[in-house]
Protein backbone atom coordinates (compact mmCIF):
# COMPACT_ATOMS: atom_id res chain seq x y z
CA UNK A 1 0.00 0.00 0.00
CA UNK A 2 1.39 3.63 -0.84
CA UNK A 3 1.91 5.75 1.71
CA UNK A 4 1.11 9.69 1.24
CA UNK A 5 2.16 12.40 3.63
CA UNK A 6 -0.32 15.16 3.88
CA UNK A 7 1.48 17.36 1.65
CA UNK A 8 1.81 15.13 -1.22
CA UNK A 9 -1.92 13.75 -1.10
CA UNK A 10 -3.71 17.63 -1.81
CA UNK A 11 -0.82 18.02 -4.57
CA UNK A 12 -2.13 14.96 -6.62
CA UNK A 13 -6.22 15.03 -6.15
CA UNK A 14 -6.52 12.98 -9.06
CA UNK A 15 -4.76 10.01 -7.13
CA UNK A 16 -7.73 7.48 -6.53
CA UNK A 17 -7.81 6.38 -2.52
CA UNK A 18 -7.86 2.71 -2.14
CA UNK A 19 -10.74 1.02 -1.34
CA UNK A 20 -11.05 -1.49 1.02
CA UNK A 21 -13.94 -3.74 1.69
CA UNK A 22 -14.79 -4.87 5.02
CA UNK A 23 -16.96 -7.81 5.66
CA UNK A 24 -19.26 -8.93 8.85
CA UNK A 25 -16.97 -9.94 11.38
CA UNK A 26 -13.81 -8.80 9.54
CA UNK A 27 -11.30 -6.03 10.86
CA UNK A 28 -8.67 -4.14 8.48
CA UNK A 29 -6.48 -1.23 9.25
CA UNK A 30 -5.10 0.97 6.24
CA UNK A 31 -2.39 3.40 6.06
CA UNK A 32 -2.49 6.56 3.74
CA UNK A 33 -5.53 7.40 1.81
CA UNK A 34 -7.92 4.96 1.82
CA UNK A 35 -11.73 4.17 2.05
CA UNK A 36 -12.74 1.65 4.82
CA UNK A 37 -16.18 0.25 3.58
CA UNK A 38 -18.83 -1.95 5.28
CA UNK A 39 -22.39 -2.43 4.28
CA UNK A 40 -25.59 -4.31 6.07
CA UNK A 41 -25.00 -2.96 9.78
CA UNK A 42 -27.88 -4.19 11.84
CA UNK A 43 -27.43 -5.01 15.48
CA UNK A 44 -23.92 -5.54 14.01
CA UNK A 45 -21.63 -2.34 15.37
CA UNK A 46 -19.22 -0.20 13.00
CA UNK A 47 -15.76 0.97 14.52
CA UNK A 48 -13.75 2.96 13.27
CA UNK A 49 -10.55 4.02 14.88
CA UNK A 50 -7.98 6.36 13.37
CA UNK A 51 -4.42 8.73 14.27
CA UNK A 52 -4.40 11.36 11.76
CA UNK A 53 -0.83 12.11 12.40
CA UNK A 54 0.27 8.60 11.93
CA UNK A 55 -2.52 8.55 8.94
CA UNK A 56 -3.43 4.86 10.07
CA UNK A 57 -6.66 4.22 10.22
CA UNK A 58 -9.33 0.90 11.03
CA UNK A 59 -12.50 -0.04 10.79
CA UNK A 60 -13.80 -3.59 12.69
CA UNK A 61 -17.69 -4.79 11.98
CA UNK A 62 -18.42 -7.04 14.83
CA UNK A 63 -21.40 -9.13 15.25
CA UNK A 64 -21.86 -9.90 19.43
CA UNK A 65 -20.86 -8.35 22.58
CA UNK A 66 -18.16 -10.56 23.92
CA UNK A 67 -15.87 -13.55 23.18
CA UNK A 68 -15.86 -14.51 26.24
CA UNK A 69 -19.72 -15.29 26.06
CA UNK A 70 -19.01 -18.35 23.25
CA UNK A 71 -16.44 -20.33 21.77
CA UNK A 72 -14.68 -18.44 18.69
CA UNK A 73 -11.50 -18.33 17.52
CA UNK A 74 -12.29 -14.92 14.93
CA UNK A 75 -11.57 -11.98 17.54
CA UNK A 76 -13.40 -9.28 14.90
CA UNK A 77 -16.44 -11.52 15.78
CA UNK A 78 -16.81 -9.57 19.04
CA UNK A 79 -16.77 -5.80 19.98
CA UNK A 80 -14.43 -6.68 23.22
CA UNK A 81 -12.11 -8.71 21.28
CA UNK A 82 -12.33 -6.96 17.90
CA UNK A 83 -11.46 -3.63 19.36
CA UNK A 84 -8.60 -4.61 20.78
CA UNK A 85 -7.60 -6.45 17.75
CA UNK A 86 -8.13 -3.66 15.68
CA UNK A 87 -5.67 -1.33 18.40
CA UNK A 88 -2.88 -3.53 18.29
CA UNK A 89 -2.98 -3.67 14.77
CA UNK A 90 -3.06 -0.10 14.37
CA UNK A 91 -0.37 -0.21 16.56
CA UNK A 92 1.63 -2.59 14.82
CA UNK A 93 1.39 0.31 11.76
CA UNK A 94 2.66 2.71 13.52
CA UNK A 95 -0.69 4.10 15.17
CA UNK A 96 -0.45 5.23 18.60
CA UNK A 97 -3.19 4.53 21.36
CA UNK A 98 -2.66 8.13 23.09
CA UNK A 99 -3.80 9.61 19.64
CA UNK A 100 -6.47 7.67 18.95
CA UNK A 101 -10.27 8.42 18.21
CA UNK A 102 -13.11 6.90 17.42
CA UNK A 103 -16.36 6.99 15.68
CA UNK A 104 -19.04 4.10 15.96
CA UNK A 105 -22.21 3.32 14.16
CA UNK A 106 -24.66 0.78 13.80
CA UNK A 107 -26.05 -1.45 16.98
CA UNK A 108 -29.38 -0.99 15.86
CA UNK A 109 -32.39 -2.61 18.03
CA UNK A 110 -34.31 -3.70 14.46
CA UNK A 111 -35.45 -7.23 15.11
CA UNK A 112 -34.80 -7.77 18.54
CA UNK A 113 -37.21 -10.83 19.45
CA UNK A 114 -35.54 -11.14 22.59
CA UNK A 115 -38.63 -10.72 25.90
CA UNK A 116 -36.47 -10.06 28.38
CA UNK A 117 -32.92 -8.24 28.79
CA UNK A 118 -31.20 -6.45 26.43
CA UNK A 119 -31.18 -6.89 22.94
CA UNK A 120 -27.61 -7.82 20.88
CA UNK A 121 -27.35 -4.46 19.31
CA UNK A 122 -27.64 -2.38 22.93
CA UNK A 123 -25.13 -5.18 24.37
CA UNK A 124 -22.95 -4.61 21.15
CA UNK A 125 -22.68 -1.04 21.87
CA UNK A 126 -22.33 -0.85 25.80
CA UNK A 127 -19.34 -3.28 25.20
CA UNK A 128 -17.86 -1.21 22.30
CA UNK A 129 -17.97 2.20 24.62
CA UNK A 130 -16.34 0.01 27.64
CA UNK A 131 -13.63 -2.00 25.44
CA UNK A 132 -12.62 2.07 24.16
CA UNK A 133 -12.58 3.47 27.50
CA UNK A 134 -10.02 0.23 28.43
CA UNK A 135 -7.53 1.99 25.99
CA UNK A 136 -8.44 5.41 27.17
CA UNK A 137 -9.58 6.43 23.35
CA UNK A 138 -12.21 8.99 23.36
CA UNK A 139 -15.37 8.63 21.02
CA UNK A 140 -15.86 11.65 18.85
CA UNK A 141 -18.84 10.66 17.09
CA UNK A 142 -21.59 8.17 16.70
CA UNK A 143 -24.60 6.78 15.56
CA UNK A 144 -25.87 4.01 17.40
CA UNK A 145 -29.40 2.70 18.12
CA UNK A 146 -32.91 3.11 16.38
CA UNK A 147 -34.57 0.73 14.14
CA UNK A 148 -32.81 1.16 10.91
CA UNK A 149 -29.60 -0.77 8.95
CA UNK A 150 -26.53 1.13 8.34
CA UNK A 151 -23.53 1.08 5.74
CA UNK A 152 -20.34 2.86 6.74
CA UNK A 153 -17.62 4.35 4.77
CA UNK A 154 -14.57 5.81 6.57
CA UNK A 155 -12.15 8.11 5.26
CA UNK A 156 -8.82 7.36 6.18
CA UNK A 157 -6.89 10.68 5.99
CA UNK A 158 -10.23 12.85 7.73
CA UNK A 159 -11.18 10.48 9.93
CA UNK A 160 -14.72 11.35 8.76
CA UNK A 161 -16.99 8.40 8.87
CA UNK A 162 -20.14 8.51 6.51
CA UNK A 163 -22.83 6.36 7.50
CA UNK A 164 -25.71 5.80 5.09
CA UNK A 165 -29.20 4.71 5.64
CA UNK A 166 -32.06 3.18 3.37
CA UNK A 167 -34.69 5.82 4.52
CA UNK A 168 -32.47 8.34 5.87
CA UNK A 169 -29.92 10.89 4.36
CA UNK A 170 -26.53 10.08 4.66
CA UNK A 171 -25.18 12.10 7.94
CA UNK A 172 -21.15 12.60 8.12
CA UNK A 173 -19.72 11.52 11.60
CA UNK B 1 -24.83 -40.97 4.66
CA UNK B 2 -24.60 -39.08 7.38
CA UNK B 3 -23.13 -35.43 7.37
CA UNK B 4 -22.33 -34.03 11.03
CA UNK B 5 -22.38 -30.37 11.34
CA UNK B 6 -17.85 -30.33 12.03
CA UNK B 7 -17.62 -31.81 8.66
CA UNK B 8 -20.05 -29.67 7.22
CA UNK B 9 -17.81 -26.72 8.93
CA UNK B 10 -14.56 -27.63 7.76
CA UNK B 11 -15.43 -28.84 4.44
CA UNK B 12 -17.04 -24.95 3.99
CA UNK B 13 -13.54 -23.31 5.27
CA UNK B 14 -11.98 -26.10 3.18
CA UNK B 15 -13.86 -24.58 0.25
CA UNK B 16 -13.33 -21.33 1.05
CA UNK B 17 -9.45 -21.43 1.08
CA UNK B 18 -9.48 -22.42 -1.91
CA UNK B 19 -11.41 -19.43 -3.29
CA UNK B 20 -9.37 -17.55 -1.89
CA UNK B 21 -6.20 -19.11 -3.05
CA UNK B 22 -7.19 -18.90 -6.43
CA UNK B 23 -8.62 -15.60 -6.20
CA UNK B 24 -4.91 -14.48 -4.88
CA UNK B 25 -3.26 -15.95 -8.09
CA UNK B 26 -5.66 -14.16 -10.10
CA UNK B 27 -5.46 -11.21 -8.25
CA UNK B 28 -1.52 -11.78 -8.77
CA UNK B 29 -1.47 -12.01 -12.38
CA UNK B 30 -4.24 -9.48 -13.27
CA UNK B 31 -3.27 -6.55 -10.89
CA UNK B 32 -7.12 -6.69 -10.40
CA UNK B 33 -8.14 -6.67 -6.63
CA UNK B 34 -11.17 -9.04 -5.82
CA UNK B 35 -12.47 -10.46 -2.70
CA UNK B 36 -14.25 -14.02 -2.27
CA UNK B 37 -17.07 -12.83 -0.52
CA UNK B 38 -18.80 -15.97 0.86
CA UNK B 39 -18.58 -19.73 0.12
CA UNK B 40 -21.47 -21.97 1.17
CA UNK B 41 -22.59 -25.66 0.42
CA UNK B 42 -25.77 -26.09 -0.89
CA UNK B 43 -28.27 -29.13 -1.13
CA UNK B 44 -30.20 -28.51 -4.16
CA UNK B 45 -32.39 -30.37 -6.71
CA UNK B 46 -30.27 -31.44 -9.35
CA UNK B 47 -32.57 -29.28 -12.24
CA UNK B 48 -31.91 -25.95 -10.14
CA UNK B 49 -28.45 -26.10 -9.85
CA UNK B 50 -26.96 -22.81 -11.42
CA UNK B 51 -30.54 -21.19 -10.98
CA UNK B 52 -28.59 -18.29 -9.75
CA UNK B 53 -26.99 -17.44 -12.17
CA UNK B 54 -30.09 -16.46 -14.36
CA UNK B 55 -29.92 -15.52 -18.18
CA UNK B 56 -26.80 -13.56 -18.36
CA UNK B 57 -23.81 -14.78 -20.94
CA UNK B 58 -21.03 -16.47 -18.96
CA UNK B 59 -17.75 -17.37 -20.19
CA UNK B 60 -15.23 -19.62 -17.90
CA UNK B 61 -13.05 -22.59 -17.76
CA UNK B 62 -14.00 -26.13 -16.66
CA UNK B 63 -12.37 -29.21 -15.00
CA UNK B 64 -12.59 -32.88 -14.14
CA UNK B 65 -11.24 -33.95 -11.15
CA UNK B 66 -10.79 -37.48 -9.54
CA UNK B 67 -9.04 -39.48 -6.39
CA UNK B 68 -10.23 -39.44 -3.11
CA UNK B 69 -12.59 -36.39 -4.40
CA UNK B 70 -13.81 -36.85 -7.89
CA UNK B 71 -16.31 -34.58 -10.09
CA UNK B 72 -16.35 -31.06 -11.70
CA UNK B 73 -15.28 -27.50 -11.19
CA UNK B 74 -16.08 -24.79 -12.92
CA UNK B 75 -14.65 -20.88 -12.98
CA UNK B 76 -17.69 -19.05 -14.20
CA UNK B 77 -17.04 -15.11 -15.47
CA UNK B 78 -20.10 -12.68 -16.81
CA UNK B 79 -18.59 -10.98 -19.76
CA UNK B 80 -17.90 -7.56 -18.68
CA UNK B 81 -15.68 -9.86 -15.69
CA UNK B 82 -13.95 -11.56 -18.17
CA UNK B 83 -13.33 -8.28 -20.48
CA UNK B 84 -11.98 -6.89 -16.92
CA UNK B 85 -9.64 -9.58 -16.88
CA UNK B 86 -8.65 -10.44 -20.61
CA UNK B 87 -7.61 -6.54 -20.66
CA UNK B 88 -5.67 -6.69 -17.47
CA UNK B 89 -3.37 -9.23 -19.80
CA UNK B 90 -3.66 -8.08 -22.83
CA UNK B 91 -4.63 -4.47 -22.94
CA UNK B 92 -7.14 -4.20 -26.19
CA UNK B 93 -7.36 -7.94 -26.75
CA UNK B 94 -11.25 -8.36 -25.42
CA UNK B 95 -11.66 -7.47 -29.16
CA UNK B 96 -10.07 -10.60 -30.21
CA UNK B 97 -11.58 -13.19 -29.61
CA UNK B 98 -8.70 -16.07 -30.12
CA UNK B 99 -7.24 -13.97 -27.41
CA UNK B 100 -10.03 -13.42 -25.22
CA UNK B 101 -10.53 -17.11 -24.42
CA UNK B 102 -7.00 -18.21 -24.72
CA UNK B 103 -6.71 -15.54 -21.41
CA UNK B 104 -9.72 -16.76 -19.79
CA UNK B 105 -7.87 -20.52 -20.12
CA UNK B 106 -5.05 -19.28 -19.10
CA UNK B 107 -6.01 -17.68 -15.98
CA UNK B 108 -8.59 -20.32 -15.40
CA UNK B 109 -6.06 -23.29 -15.43
CA UNK B 110 -3.70 -21.21 -12.46
CA UNK B 111 -6.66 -20.12 -10.38
CA UNK B 112 -8.25 -23.79 -10.85
CA UNK B 113 -4.85 -25.91 -9.73
CA UNK B 114 -4.66 -23.54 -6.77
CA UNK B 115 -7.90 -24.37 -5.70
CA UNK B 116 -7.82 -28.26 -6.01
CA UNK B 117 -4.65 -28.29 -4.48
CA UNK B 118 -5.95 -26.78 -1.56
CA UNK B 119 -8.02 -29.72 -1.12
CA UNK B 120 -5.72 -32.29 -2.17
CA UNK B 121 -3.42 -30.47 0.98
CA UNK B 122 -5.92 -31.20 3.19
CA UNK B 123 -7.33 -34.66 2.27
CA UNK B 124 -3.00 -35.29 2.27
CA UNK B 125 -3.72 -36.56 -1.33
CA UNK B 126 -3.65 -36.37 -4.47
CA UNK B 127 -6.38 -35.10 -7.13
CA UNK B 128 -5.50 -35.69 -10.66
CA UNK B 129 -7.50 -32.56 -12.48
CA UNK B 130 -7.92 -32.73 -16.75
CA UNK B 131 -6.93 -30.14 -18.80
CA UNK B 132 -8.85 -27.16 -18.41
CA UNK B 133 -11.41 -26.96 -20.90
CA UNK B 134 -13.34 -23.47 -22.04
CA UNK B 135 -16.83 -22.99 -21.61
CA UNK B 136 -19.19 -20.61 -22.72
CA UNK B 137 -23.22 -20.51 -22.17
CA UNK B 138 -26.14 -18.73 -20.87
CA UNK B 139 -27.44 -18.87 -17.22
CA UNK B 140 -27.10 -22.53 -16.16
CA UNK B 141 -26.47 -24.28 -19.38
CA UNK B 142 -22.50 -23.05 -18.79
CA UNK B 143 -22.56 -25.58 -15.70
CA UNK B 144 -22.00 -28.92 -16.50
CA UNK B 145 -24.55 -31.93 -15.69
CA UNK B 146 -24.03 -32.59 -12.03
CA UNK B 147 -22.52 -36.42 -11.17
CA UNK B 148 -25.30 -39.07 -12.48
CA UNK B 149 -27.08 -40.94 -10.16
CA UNK B 150 -29.85 -42.30 -10.27
CA UNK B 151 -31.06 -42.81 -6.68
CA UNK B 152 -30.70 -39.24 -5.73
CA UNK B 153 -32.09 -36.32 -7.29
CA UNK B 154 -30.93 -33.07 -4.75
CA UNK B 155 -26.78 -32.98 -5.17
CA UNK B 156 -24.36 -31.01 -3.37
CA UNK B 157 -22.71 -27.82 -4.59
CA UNK B 158 -20.28 -25.95 -3.40
CA UNK B 159 -19.98 -22.53 -4.21
CA UNK B 160 -17.87 -19.68 -3.79
CA UNK B 161 -18.62 -16.10 -4.71
CA UNK B 162 -16.10 -13.78 -5.35
CA UNK B 163 -16.16 -10.13 -5.89
CA UNK B 164 -14.69 -7.46 -7.81
CA UNK B 165 -13.55 -4.66 -5.08
CA UNK B 166 -15.04 -1.43 -6.16
CA UNK B 167 -17.42 -3.17 -9.22
CA UNK B 168 -21.09 -4.83 -8.49
CA UNK B 169 -19.79 -7.43 -10.80
CA UNK B 170 -19.00 -11.05 -9.40
CA UNK B 171 -17.52 -14.70 -10.40
CA UNK B 172 -18.44 -17.87 -9.18
CA UNK B 173 -16.73 -21.03 -8.45
CA UNK B 174 -18.52 -24.28 -8.37
CA UNK B 175 -17.55 -27.69 -7.56
CA UNK B 176 -20.21 -30.62 -8.41
CA UNK B 177 -18.62 -33.68 -5.91
CA UNK B 178 -19.72 -37.29 -6.63
CA UNK B 179 -21.50 -38.45 -4.07
CA UNK B 180 -19.48 -41.61 -2.73
CA UNK B 181 -16.33 -40.29 -2.61
CA UNK B 182 -17.23 -37.13 -0.84
CA UNK B 183 -19.34 -39.62 1.78
CA UNK B 184 -16.15 -41.46 2.30
CA UNK B 185 -14.33 -38.10 3.25
CA UNK B 186 -16.56 -36.51 5.21
CA UNK B 187 -17.76 -39.84 7.03
CA UNK B 188 -13.46 -40.04 7.84
CA UNK B 189 -13.29 -35.81 8.68
CA UNK B 190 -16.31 -36.63 11.10
CA UNK B 191 -15.60 -36.44 15.05
CA UNK B 192 -18.36 -37.86 16.27
CA UNK B 193 -21.61 -39.97 14.89
CA UNK B 194 -23.44 -37.82 17.87
CA UNK B 195 -25.05 -35.12 15.89
CA UNK B 196 -24.51 -36.24 12.20
CA UNK B 197 -27.81 -36.30 10.74
CA UNK B 198 -28.41 -38.48 7.62
CA UNK B 199 -28.14 -36.85 4.06
CA UNK B 200 -31.77 -38.68 3.50
CA UNK B 201 -33.72 -36.31 6.42
CA UNK B 202 -31.85 -32.77 5.12
CA UNK B 203 -33.26 -34.22 1.38
CA UNK B 204 -36.55 -34.85 2.81
CA UNK B 205 -36.24 -31.60 4.75
CA UNK B 206 -35.42 -29.50 1.37
CA UNK B 207 -38.72 -31.47 -0.09
CA UNK B 208 -41.19 -30.25 2.75
CA UNK B 209 -39.82 -26.53 2.31
CA UNK B 210 -40.44 -27.18 -1.37
CA UNK B 211 -43.95 -28.05 -0.41
CA UNK B 212 -44.08 -24.97 2.02
CA UNK B 213 -42.79 -22.88 -0.82
CA UNK B 214 -45.63 -24.08 -2.98
CA UNK B 215 -48.23 -22.97 -0.31
CA UNK B 216 -46.93 -19.89 0.44
CA UNK B 217 -47.25 -19.62 -3.52
CA UNK B 218 -50.26 -20.59 -4.06
CA UNK B 219 -51.22 -18.43 -1.22
CA UNK B 220 -49.86 -15.47 -2.83
CA UNK B 221 -52.23 -16.68 -5.99
CA UNK B 222 -55.12 -16.64 -4.25
CA UNK B 223 -54.82 -13.27 -2.67
CA UNK B 224 -53.04 -11.13 -6.10
CA UNK B 225 -54.01 -13.50 -8.62
CA UNK B 226 -50.35 -13.49 -9.78
CA UNK B 227 -49.27 -16.86 -10.51
CA UNK B 228 -45.49 -17.90 -10.08
CA UNK B 229 -43.76 -19.79 -12.79
CA UNK B 230 -40.70 -21.25 -10.57
CA UNK B 231 -39.89 -21.91 -7.06
CA UNK B 232 -36.33 -23.36 -6.17
CA UNK B 233 -35.66 -24.33 -2.39
CA UNK B 234 -32.18 -24.79 -1.47
CA UNK B 235 -31.11 -25.54 2.07
CA UNK B 236 -27.38 -24.18 2.50
CA UNK B 237 -25.26 -24.46 5.14
CA UNK B 238 -22.37 -21.28 5.91
CA UNK B 239 -20.60 -19.62 8.82
CA UNK B 240 -23.08 -17.29 11.25
CA UNK B 241 -21.35 -14.83 9.77
CA UNK B 242 -21.86 -15.46 5.83
CA UNK B 243 -25.69 -15.57 6.78
CA UNK B 244 -26.71 -12.03 6.08
CA UNK B 245 -24.74 -12.10 2.82
CA UNK B 246 -27.53 -14.42 1.48
CA UNK B 247 -29.28 -10.98 1.01
CA UNK B 248 -28.54 -8.55 -1.23
CA UNK B 249 -27.56 -4.83 -0.31
CA UNK B 250 -30.33 -3.65 -2.28
CA UNK B 251 -33.47 -2.52 0.11
CA UNK B 252 -36.03 -4.80 0.47
CA UNK B 253 -39.65 -4.88 1.92
CA UNK B 254 -41.02 -7.81 3.85
CA UNK B 255 -41.88 -9.42 7.56
CA UNK B 256 -40.15 -11.46 10.03
CA UNK B 257 -41.19 -13.66 12.56
CA UNK B 258 -39.49 -15.70 15.21
CA UNK B 259 -41.35 -19.11 15.15
CA UNK B 260 -41.24 -21.79 18.28
CA UNK B 261 -41.63 -24.94 18.42
CA UNK B 262 -38.65 -27.66 17.31
CA UNK B 263 -37.09 -26.29 15.69
CA UNK B 264 -37.01 -22.36 16.74
CA UNK B 265 -35.55 -19.89 14.31
CA UNK B 266 -36.52 -16.30 12.20
CA UNK B 267 -38.53 -16.66 9.31
CA UNK B 268 -38.36 -14.14 6.25
CA UNK B 269 -40.45 -13.09 3.31
CA UNK B 270 -38.68 -10.53 0.80
CA UNK B 271 -40.35 -8.37 -1.40
CA UNK B 272 -37.22 -5.91 -3.68
CA UNK B 273 -38.64 -2.69 -3.75
CA UNK B 274 -39.95 -3.14 -7.38
CA UNK B 275 -42.00 -6.62 -6.73
CA UNK B 276 -43.65 -5.33 -3.41
CA UNK B 277 -44.99 -1.86 -5.19
CA UNK B 278 -46.59 -4.31 -8.33
CA UNK B 279 -47.12 -7.09 -5.35
CA UNK B 280 -49.54 -4.94 -3.72
CA UNK B 281 -51.16 -3.00 -5.82
CA UNK B 282 -52.41 -6.38 -7.04
CA UNK B 283 -53.73 -6.57 -3.61
CA UNK B 284 -55.15 -3.53 -3.46
CA UNK B 285 -58.75 -2.63 -4.84
CA UNK B 286 -58.48 0.49 -6.35
CA UNK B 287 -55.76 1.65 -8.55
CA UNK B 288 -52.71 3.39 -7.28
CA UNK B 289 -50.11 3.47 -9.53
CA UNK B 290 -47.78 4.93 -7.30
CA UNK B 291 -43.70 4.25 -8.08
CA UNK B 292 -43.26 4.84 -4.25
CA UNK B 293 -43.80 2.54 -1.36
CA UNK B 294 -46.95 3.85 0.35
CA UNK B 295 -48.54 3.24 3.80
CA UNK B 296 -51.40 1.32 2.10
CA UNK B 297 -48.60 -0.78 0.18
CA UNK B 298 -47.01 -1.52 3.67
CA UNK B 299 -49.96 -2.95 5.12
CA UNK B 300 -50.68 -5.01 2.72
CA UNK B 301 -47.11 -6.30 2.05
CA UNK B 302 -47.45 -7.04 5.48
CA UNK B 303 -50.76 -9.24 5.23
CA UNK B 304 -49.34 -11.06 2.68
CA UNK B 305 -45.80 -11.88 4.42
CA UNK B 306 -48.06 -13.23 7.36
CA UNK B 307 -49.80 -15.52 4.39
CA UNK B 308 -47.13 -16.81 2.72
CA UNK B 309 -45.52 -17.17 6.51
CA UNK B 310 -48.52 -19.54 7.24
CA UNK B 311 -48.13 -21.06 4.19
CA UNK B 312 -44.99 -21.73 5.30
CA UNK B 313 -44.86 -23.04 7.94
CA UNK B 314 -47.69 -25.27 7.86
CA UNK B 315 -45.97 -27.18 5.23
CA UNK B 316 -43.08 -28.23 7.86
CA UNK B 317 -45.62 -28.83 10.76
CA UNK B 318 -47.51 -31.37 8.63
CA UNK B 319 -44.24 -33.04 8.36
CA UNK B 320 -42.63 -33.20 11.45
CA UNK B 321 -46.11 -33.64 13.16
CA UNK B 322 -45.72 -31.22 15.19
CA UNK B 323 -47.01 -27.54 15.73
CA UNK B 324 -44.77 -24.45 14.85
CA UNK B 325 -46.14 -21.45 15.94
CA UNK B 326 -44.87 -17.72 15.17
CA UNK B 327 -44.70 -14.72 16.15
CA UNK B 328 -46.96 -11.73 14.43
CA UNK B 329 -45.08 -10.11 11.20
CA UNK B 330 -42.86 -7.53 11.67
CA UNK B 331 -42.63 -4.95 8.84
CA UNK B 332 -39.50 -4.71 7.52
CA UNK B 333 -37.98 -2.04 4.93
CA UNK B 334 -34.29 -1.65 5.03
CA UNK B 335 -30.82 -3.07 3.74
CA UNK B 336 -31.30 -6.75 2.89
CA UNK B 337 -28.33 -7.59 4.93
CA UNK B 338 -29.15 -5.25 7.64
CA UNK B 339 -32.34 -6.52 8.02
CA UNK B 340 -30.82 -10.20 8.22
CA UNK B 341 -28.03 -9.08 10.82
CA UNK B 342 -29.92 -8.89 14.00
CA UNK B 343 -31.61 -12.30 12.90
CA UNK B 344 -27.94 -14.25 12.51
CA UNK B 345 -26.59 -12.29 15.38
CA UNK B 346 -29.43 -13.97 17.52
CA UNK B 347 -28.84 -17.24 16.29
CA UNK B 348 -25.07 -16.48 16.64
CA UNK B 349 -25.09 -16.28 20.27
CA UNK B 350 -25.58 -20.28 20.72
CA UNK B 351 -23.91 -21.66 17.45
CA UNK B 352 -20.80 -20.88 15.34
CA UNK B 353 -22.67 -22.06 11.56
CA UNK B 354 -26.12 -22.08 10.55
CA UNK B 355 -28.36 -23.77 7.85
CA UNK B 356 -30.17 -21.55 6.07
CA UNK B 357 -33.34 -22.22 3.74
CA UNK B 358 -33.90 -20.25 1.12
CA UNK B 359 -36.65 -20.42 -1.39
CA UNK B 360 -37.58 -18.16 -4.28
CA UNK B 361 -40.57 -17.60 -6.72
CA UNK B 362 -40.44 -15.41 -9.67
CA UNK B 363 -42.89 -15.13 -12.10
CA UNK B 364 -42.35 -14.21 -16.22
CA UNK B 365 -45.36 -12.37 -16.50
CA UNK B 366 -44.61 -8.78 -14.39
CA UNK B 367 -41.31 -7.94 -12.60
CA UNK B 368 -42.07 -9.93 -9.53
CA UNK B 369 -39.80 -11.90 -7.04
CA UNK B 370 -40.06 -12.53 -3.77
CA UNK B 371 -37.60 -14.52 -1.57
CA UNK B 372 -38.14 -16.95 1.60
CA UNK B 373 -35.13 -17.48 4.13
CA UNK B 374 -35.83 -19.78 7.38
CA UNK B 375 -32.74 -19.76 9.77
CA UNK B 376 -33.13 -22.45 12.38
CA UNK B 377 -31.70 -23.09 15.84
CA UNK B 378 -29.04 -25.80 14.18
CA UNK B 379 -29.81 -27.98 17.45
CA UNK B 380 -32.89 -27.87 17.52
CA UNK B 381 -33.08 -28.65 13.53
CA UNK B 382 -30.92 -31.41 14.13
CA UNK B 383 -33.64 -32.88 16.80
CA UNK B 384 -36.51 -32.32 14.58
CA UNK B 385 -34.65 -34.38 11.63
CA UNK B 386 -33.41 -37.29 14.08
CA UNK B 387 -37.50 -36.99 15.09
CA UNK B 388 -38.50 -37.02 11.22
CA UNK B 389 -39.75 -40.66 9.86
CA UNK B 390 -38.60 -40.12 6.74
CA UNK B 391 -41.59 -41.80 4.57
CA UNK B 392 -44.13 -38.64 6.22
CA UNK B 393 -42.50 -36.26 3.46
CA UNK B 394 -45.62 -37.08 1.46
CA UNK B 395 -47.70 -35.54 3.89
CA UNK B 396 -46.71 -32.14 3.20
CA UNK B 397 -49.68 -31.25 0.83
CA UNK B 398 -51.34 -28.76 3.24
CA UNK B 399 -54.69 -27.91 2.31
CA UNK B 400 -55.82 -23.94 2.11
CA UNK B 401 -59.33 -24.98 3.65
CA UNK B 402 -57.48 -25.83 6.60
CA UNK B 403 -55.51 -22.85 7.01
CA UNK B 404 -57.96 -19.73 6.85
Amino acid sequence: MKVYDGTTAESEPATQPERVKVGIAESKVADGDALLTTSGLGSCLGVAVYDRSAAVAGLVHVMLPSIDEMEGDNDAKFADSGIRALVADMERRGADRERMEAKIAGGSDMLDFSENGSGIGVRNVETGRRTLAEFDIPIVGEDVGGDHGRSLRLETTSGDLIVKSANRDPITL
Amino acid sequence: MKVDVQSLGTFNRLAHEGAEQATQSLCQMTGLDAVVDVTKITLVDRADVGDQLGDGEYVGVQFAFDGELAGDTVLVFDRAGSETIVESLVPGGSDDEAMARSSVEEIGNIMMSGFIDGWADFLETTIEHSPPEYVAGDGSAMLPDPPADAERSQVFVFKSEIEWVGESVSFYIYMFPEYDPLADVMARTADTEDDAIPIDKLEVFNEMTKDGTQQAAANVEMMTGIETDAEVTRLSFAPIEDVPKQVGTDTYVGTVVEFTGVPSGFLLVLFDEASAVHIAEAMMPVEMDADELTDQHKAAIEELGNIMTSGFVDGWANVLQTSVEHTPPRLVHDMGRAVVDPLAAQVGQHQEHAFIIDSEMRTDDIAFGAEIHALPNETELRQALDELLVERADETEADVETIF
